[in-house]
């Protein structure tokens, strides 16, 4: 049976028919901040497109485009706020819609600088730990360079967290002062304790760095064995179970363990910053920062580049014996790279979006 | 100091910064300087005065960034479906935009007619 034909002012059929339940399959493709907007009129469009072309190829697609877009737009990467029907007045800095999508905008950033400080932080330690055993013989050498790029990116990243925190637990523990944290209590809990968890663990586990016993870092022996111990499941063991079964069985669960912990901290604390409803003073101030932080992670990958584009060869060459040197770069290395250039061009996307939502406030 | 015109680009957000979907903007915007419209209403209007049909995810999506501008505003749904109206704002973006695109396109036809012979 053909399908009927749409009423000359396309008014589908609500509720009932193949084209209904087509077009509510293609709406799935859209987020659920998309569809409460816009789901219903968009939904008896679709009937009415169905009802009059029934096999378009294209029009999948198209939704399917569509959808990843608008759920790109939710997370903060691009598009601008969603308005509600009605809302006659121009976007003001105080106007929710605004602050949601520039908040959203922010969390996806500082989900990419978590990401960045994970691999980074490995590869900066394979780069610390072979500075402690064989110094290159100069800063100008691509090992040297990197180690000396990573260690300035990596440091400039964390302050930048730091700056960035603060006034997130200043509104945070306001609200909870006031007694008005609906909603942050239970992330900011599970924050606390994944932060301990990684924090003990990789204060534990960093006494077993291969780097002790090294002949003077660039920087002091202590961090670099927390982030080596920290960083110990970015590891390309996990394709070697062989040789991870030699390892000690408290270690192989550490690196299990420490990336759930850290998932868990940033998923909480981009649960505490959605929930927190900064003021437009305070995502103006972390906007800037997530422009700075877009800087350093440039030259973060910028060293890493540099170090894995030459093979990880310091001056010296091999080591004796024919061995690998301690800077060698290997595959996990390459995917290291890979998973910073994607974390930065999320981080970039992110940050222009929310310059250009403070923008639209602004007016 | 030169004095501004209504219709100066200046006075409110572009079409020019819609980059690839200033396309569907435009021909949105154009439908709705007749009145307000709904989705299939504009989809129809655009195909029979441009000879293009704007596919239901590209529609929407110039819709909710025409609306995020300001250069358009929903009323009130009619039956599951919303009409969406031109704002001032709108009007004024779309003028710019029109009266861009004529420049060049009175420039181009006035070359074409010196330099070619067109059937």
């Amino acid at each position: 049976m053909s399908a009927p034909a749409p009423s000359a002012d396309g008014g589908g059929k609500p509720g009932g028919g193949d084209a209904a339940r087509r077009a509510a399959r293609l709406l799935r493709w859209y987020p659920r901040t998309w569809r409460d907007r816009y789901g219903e009129e968009f939904a008896e469009l679709l009937i009415s497109d169905i009802e009059e072309r029934s096999q378009a190829p294209g029009r999948s697609l198209d939704v399917a485009r569509g959808g990843l877009v608008a759920r790109l737009s939710a997370v903060g990467v691009c598009g601008l706020p969603l308005r509600d029907p009605g809302a006659m007045a121009p976007a003001a800095v105080g106007d929710v819609a605004v602050g949601r999508h520039v908040t959203a905008s922010l969390v996806s950033l500082g989900c990419c600088l978590a990401v960045a400080l994970g691999f980074g932080a490995a590869m900066w330690s394979q780069l610390t730990i072979g500075w402690q055993w064989s110094r290159p013989a100069s800063t100008a050498s691509a090992a040297g360079f990197a180690t000396v790029a990573t260690s300035v990116a990596m440091s400039a990243l964390l302050v930048i967290a730091v700056l960035a925190a603060l006034p997130v637990l200043g509104t945070v523990g306001r609200r909870i002062a006031t007694r008005q944290a609906g909603g942050l209590l239970r992330p900011s809990a599970a924050l606390v304790m994944a932060g301990a968890i990684v924090f003990a663990g990789g204060r534990h586990f960093e006494n077993g760095w291969p780097g002790t016993g090294g002949h003077g870092g660039l920087i002091p022996g202590g961090v670099a064995a927390f982030e080596w111990a920290t960083s110990l499941s970015v590891s390309s063991y996990w394709a070697h179970p062989g040789a991870l079964g030699a390892f000690p069985a408290p270690e192989v669960a550490w690196m299990a363990v420490c990336p759930l912990a850290q998932a868990a901290a940033v998923i909480s604390a981009a649960i505490v910053v959605r929930r927190a409803a900064l003021s437009a003073r305070v995502l103006a101030f972390e906007t800037r920062l997530a422009a700075a932080a877009c800087t350093v992670m440039i030259g973060l990958l910028a060293g890493c580049s540099c170090w894995v584009a030459t093979g990880g060869q310091p001056a010296g060459g091999q080591r004796s014996g024919g061995q690998p040197s301690l800077f060698h770069a290997g595959l996990i290395d390459v995917a290291g790279i890979a998973v910073l250039s994607l974390a930065l061009a999320i981080a970039v996307q992110a940050a222009r979006t929310a310059r250009r939502g403070l923008g639209l406030a602004r007016g | 100091m030169a004095r501004r015109n209504a219709g100066d680009p200046a006075d409110g957000p572009a079409l020019a910064g819609f980059g690839r979907y200033a396309g569907p903007a435009t021909l949105i915007l154009s439908s709705l300087a007749d009145g307000p419209k709904h989705g299939y209403a504009l989809t129809k209007d655009v195909e029979s005065f441009a000879r293009v049909r704007l596919a239901p995810g590209t529609l929407y999506e110039a819709l909710a960034r025409l609306e995020s501008q300001g250069m358009i505003e929903a009323l009130e749904a009619q039956d599951r479906r919303r009409p969406y109206q031109l704002t001032a704002v709108g009007a004024v973006a779309l003028k710019a935009h029109l009266d861009a695109q004529r420049l060049v396109t009175d420039v181009g036809l006035r070359r074409l007619a010196v330099n070619w012979t067109t059937g």
